[in-house]
């Protein structure tokens, strides 16, 4: 974290983040969310952070790692030794197929392409059918699961938009903007009633759930250019949140999701209390002050 | 989400009918009881960390020279509610197995809702309570893993990652909160294990655990880890639509013990539960005969002078679940 007092945040990667995200690097290639194995999604995360700081040997060292352990069917697993698809796939897919390669990063993006939570699934369907069970709103568009077999949820819809957004912008598919559009729609539909997202049960008993803040943040971060009174509510209740973040993650989130609605309140700071203990939480504090200060888009 | 009620409470109703039958025609067989202790505890005081030592006392687990894992309920930051475990109990039972000669105690848990599990244990007090909290916490979500295969698989999952340090404890005991639940009537000890399943393989919340039947993966988890302990958090507990959106229920109890069977069933009788007809109890029993009262060593104070209705959601209490 990193602020100059009075006037917003520093233009300048902190370099005690960076030297800290060297450091950590496993020598495998990958990095561990605090100590330990490397995980794909810390890893991906340093990877996107560390570029933008320009340390290319640790990021080509990581890269590598990823590469090695990328699946068949063209997914990652969450790390080496787990023989299972899952979500991670889109954060490995916000690296461009520069950095990534051109295939593996093709493959990476048909497979989130190929994949809906299993509510959405023609088999799922017809069971519900054949039971007589009324078709619930929530689910008429299809998001993402954490792994396959499973319903989806806001974050892994929310980062998959992102993933597909990015390529679609680099080169528009038809197919990815259908699913940008359907994940988009599961979003709204799954926001709590206040306004804001948790992880993606709205209601239980007719109770209506409460929002969280690093869900909310990354939410409005995958509803780029989205305008609606539902945005309008989350962006209050994002606001809201961040007056009292006491969790890196969550201000981390916030500050994205705010900044991509020009809603971020001009001169924030972080507070200087928060603890960034781990890879994710230090690598996007990067990248968001980097795209607050830079005006860069991170996920365009 | 509404994916995984819906498909919890078919299951629930599906199978509640034939299991209620079940229950009057299994043939009760003998069984070794097991022991439980029930102690009043009334209020998260200094007190605690006699009353626990003298629980333990009770039990007598064995750990001496052995790795003892705490498995607290982390779920959400409500500071004021009653959800998670008080950390003030978990306090006193570190300190109490320490006491007994434990080698190395951690605590260890892996919430199914909030990534950022640090933030939530700050926020229930944990740092505060727990001296050096970080150096003896381990989160269960992103612990390294063993794949193992369930020994008498009844869920759907032919196979699972476990988290190291749970599947590596000599001892591993749950802490749960004493709640009630809106789709398996009641989360104690078993359910509490569903923290142990990793959320940084199969995410937040664990749905894969809703898909492959929730009270089958109860029993699966109970089955994988081997030496067991529990103690109940029920000074105060949740009622209602728990368990997160219930509201706080004092019961001024503890409830501990080495079989996690016959402590959850003991602290349903005590919520004015029928334990008979707890799905995942009975799934994770091989007999009936196991969760009756009179097959429970009950140790300490009885039954009857702690029990206190916990109010369940309406369509447990109209299919007649509690206890008179």
């Amino acid at each position: 974290m990193q602020c100059l007092s009075g006037s917003g945040e520093s233009a300048r990667p902190n370099p005690i983040s960076v030297d800290r995200l060297v450091h950590c690097q496993n020598r495998d290639g990958g990095w561990p969310f605090i100590r330990g194995a490397s995980w794909s999604e810390p890893t991906a995360y340093a990877i996107l952070a560390l570029q933008m700081a320009g340390e290319t040997d640790a990021c080509r060292r990581g890269v590598q790692w990823l590469r090695r352990i990328q699946r068949p069917d063209g997914s990652w697993p969450p790390h080496a030794s787990i023989d299972e698809s899952t979500w991670v796939t889109a954060l490995v897919a916000w690296l461009t197929p520069e950095i990534i390669g051109e295939q593996a990063h093709r493959r990476a993006i048909r497979w989130l392409t190929d994949v809906k939570g299993e509510e959405s699934s023609l088999v799922f369907r017809a069971r519900e059918w054949l039971l007589g069970n009324p078709r619930q709103p929530e689910m008429e568009f299809p998001g993402w699961p954490w792994l396959p077999g499973t319903a989806a949820w806001v974050s892994p819809t929310a980062v998959s938009i992102l993933a597909l957004q990015k390529d679609h912008a680099r080169q528009p598919d038809s197919r990815l903007q259908e699913r940008i559009d359907e994940g988009r729609k599961f979003l709204l539909l799954h926001m709590c009633r206040e306004g804001g997202w948790n992880h993606g049960s709205v209601r239980a008993l007719g109770y209506e759930s409460r929002p969280y803040p690093e869900t909310t943040g990354l939410a409005l971060a995958s509803l780029r250019g989205v305008r609606s009174p539902k945005i309008d509510s989350a962006v209050a209740v994002a606001r809201n949140f961040l007056k009292d973040c006491r969790s890196a993650d969550a201000c981390n989130w916030l500050r994205l999701g705010l900044l991509t609605h020009g809603q971020l309140p001009e001169g924030y700071c972080p507070p200087p209390e928060l603890q960034f203990r781990t890879t994710v939480e230090t690598s996007l504090d990067l990248l968001a002050t980097a795209a607050i200060t830079k005006r860069t888009a991170l996920f365009a | 989400m509404n994916i995984e009620r819906t498909l919890t409470r078919r299951a629930l109703l599906t199978a509640a009918a034939p299991a209620a039958l079940l229950s009057g025609c299994r043939q009760p067989a003998p069984v070794k009881p097991a022991s439980v202790s029930i102690v009043r505890a009334a209020a998260y005081d200094q007190r605690l960390y006699d009353t626990v030592r003298r629980l333990l006392a009770e039990q007598r687990p064995e750990v001496r020279g052995r790795h003892v894992v705490l498995k607290p309920n982390l779920v959400e930051f409500e500071p004021s509610s009653s959800i998670n475990t008080n950390p003030l109990l978990v306090h006193a039972v570190y300190e109490g197995f320490l006491a007994l000669g434990a080698a190395r105690v951690s605590i260890a848990e892996g919430p199914g809702h909030r990534r950022n599990t640090l933030d939530l244990a700050d926020a229930a007090g944990y740092f505060h309570i727990v001296p050096k909290f970080e150096d003896v916490f381990v989160d269960l979500n992103l612990d390294e893993v063993t794949r193992v295969r369930p020994q008498r698989q009844l869920s759907r999952m032919e196979k699972l990652y476990l988290p190291n340090t749970a599947l590596g404890a000599d001892l591993l005991v749950s802490i749960p909160k004493m709640k009630t639940h809106h789709w398996v009537v009641a989360t104690l000890s078993m359910k509490n294990l569903f923290g142990t399943v990793p959320s940084g393989i199969y995410g937040w919340p664990k749905n894969v655990l809703h898909w492959s039947g929730i009270e089958e993966c109860i029993a699966d988890l109970h089955a994988a880890f081997p030496r067991k302990f529990a103690v109940v958090d029920g000074i105060v507990g949740m009622e209602g639509n728990g368990p997160i959106q219930g509201v706080p229920k004092f019961a001024g109890v503890l409830v501990a013990g080495r079989d996690l069977r016959a402590v959850d069933a003991t602290c349903c009788r005590i919520m004015r539960i029928d334990p008979l007809r707890i799905h995942y109890l009975q799934l994770a029993s091989e007999s009936d005969a196991q969760l009756l009262e009179s097959n429970i060593h009950q140790a300490g104070e009885s039954i009857e002078s702690v029990a206190t209705k916990f109010r369940l959601i309406p369509e447990f209490e109209r299919a007649h679940l509690e206890t008179v």
